[in-house]
């Protein structure tokens, strides 16, 4: 199954993460989306750990140097 | 998807040093612009002997006779996009053909509004929908309004093959509010793979795309603070994204205790204060934001402050 993409890096700052929350809210459980950024996104896994605890899987599938992709699942 | 840089961002560069600089930016290849009248046979076996990353070709204007820029397309195993109105009316069928005859694909693009990308489709439709026509969608958030996009979107989505957004990059802060987020998260949601050109906006955004096609990943602040400041601020609005969070992180660790790091960041930084929580000691910092300004007009820019005391 191909997943879906959400490339933020050419999103302006102020919309990238409200962009990212969209794409996870509209998924159905089970369903997931690739992250591709130019860096580490880690202060939006705390954001994610902070606001939707325990309803998402975060797994690096590629770590830089000049490009990330995080597969994000929204849990069954 | 793949994003990847037209080499109208920098028409001066080879080849060869523009893939380059593309690839220190973790781009995935080159959009080419063909000029009027370049040797396409010439260009196709530059492109082979050098081993740079074509994904897509542009064509500002399309010849008469399209069998050898099909065949360029073909032989190079990338589609080639054009506007629309380059094709003259009533020729939707004979350029089909030709790209049909020489197993290359050819893009049409018209905007990011509705009406012209719904009558696009009509006229593939029309045309027995052939596989070696399809769509580009052209978004130009600094110029045009997006408000039709996710519309258009929809409307020529089995057709898309591409989509040149007219920014991004080094302008992307300048874009702020004019609803590139959207469209992304729209494309994100219809499964689209395509590659997705970055293009700058106009000849005025040239030397920025020059800077940041040049820039290194820059060390960050922190070190460049005294240590044990009481009182810092840090503007990171200049500052990329993927360099924030070093820079930011330098300036808190340098601030003595009770000392005030105050920030203005073009969004919402809420991010900042659940990193703090989930990397910081319990109960070591408080945290404030508010929003200064959502610019003069509702689309313009986002502007919040923030101040974080080390306790």
């Amino acid at each position: 199954m191909s997943t879906k993409e959400l490339d933020i890096r050419v999103v302006p700052p102020s919309e990238k993460h409200p962009t990212i929350f969209r794409t996870f809210d509209s998924l159905a459980r089970g369903e997931g989306f690739t992250l591709v950024n130019d860096h580490d996104p880690s202060p939006l896994r705390h954001q994610f750990e902070a606001t939707r605890s325990g309803q998402f899987s975060w797994k690096y599938v590629e770590s830089g140097p000049a490009v990330w992709r995080v597969l994000i699942e929204k849990s069954a | 998807m793949s994003l990847v840089l037209s080499s109208a961002a920098a028409p001066e560069r080879a080849l060869p040093a523009l893939d380059q600089a593309a690839r220190a930016r973790g781009l995935d290849g080159l959009e080419w612009v063909l000029e009027a009248e370049q040797p396409l046979e010439a260009f196709a076996v530059g492109v082979q002997t050098s081993g740079a990353r074509v994904a897509a070709l542009r064509a500002e204007a399309l010849p008469q006779h399209l069998d050898a820029l099909a065949h360029l397309a073909a032989t190079l195993g990338v589609p080639v996009s054009a506007p629309a109105a380059a094709l003259p009316s009533g020729a939707l069928a004979a350029a089909a053909s030709a790209f049909e005859r020489a197993g290359g694909t050819l893009l049409l693009g018209e905007g990011a509004a509705l009406e012209p990308m719904a009558a696009l489709a009509q006229a593939l439709r029309a045309a027995g929908t052939p596989r070696s026509v399809g769509v580009a969608l052209e978004l130009r958030p600094s110029t045009e309004s997006l408000r039709e996009a996710s519309a258009a979107l929809f409307a020529c989505r089995p057709f898309l093959g591409l989509v040149r957004l007219h920014g991004g990059g080094p302008e992307q802060r300048a874009q702020d509010g004019l609803g590139v987020g959207g469209v992304l998260a729209d494309l994100a949601a219809c499964d689209f793979a395509g590659p997705t050109v970055l293009t700058p906006s106009g000849p005025a955004a040239l030397p920025q795309w020059r800077s940041w096609l040049d820039s290194k990943r820059s060390a960050g602040c922190g070190s460049a603070h005294p240590p044990r400041a009481l009182a810092l601020e840090l503007d990171m609005r200049p500052v990329e994204p993927r360099d924030r969070l070093d820079t930011i992180l330098g300036a808190y660790h340098a601030l003595a205790r009770g000392g005030t790091l105050r920030l203005t960041v073009d969004h919402d930084p809420s991010c900042m204060a659940y990193t703090l929580e989930a990397t910081e000691p319990e109960g070591s910092f408080s945290f404030h934001k508010v929003l200064a300004s959502r610019g003069d007009s509702e689309d313009g820019p986002v502007v919040w402050r923030a101040e974080v005391t080390r306790l």
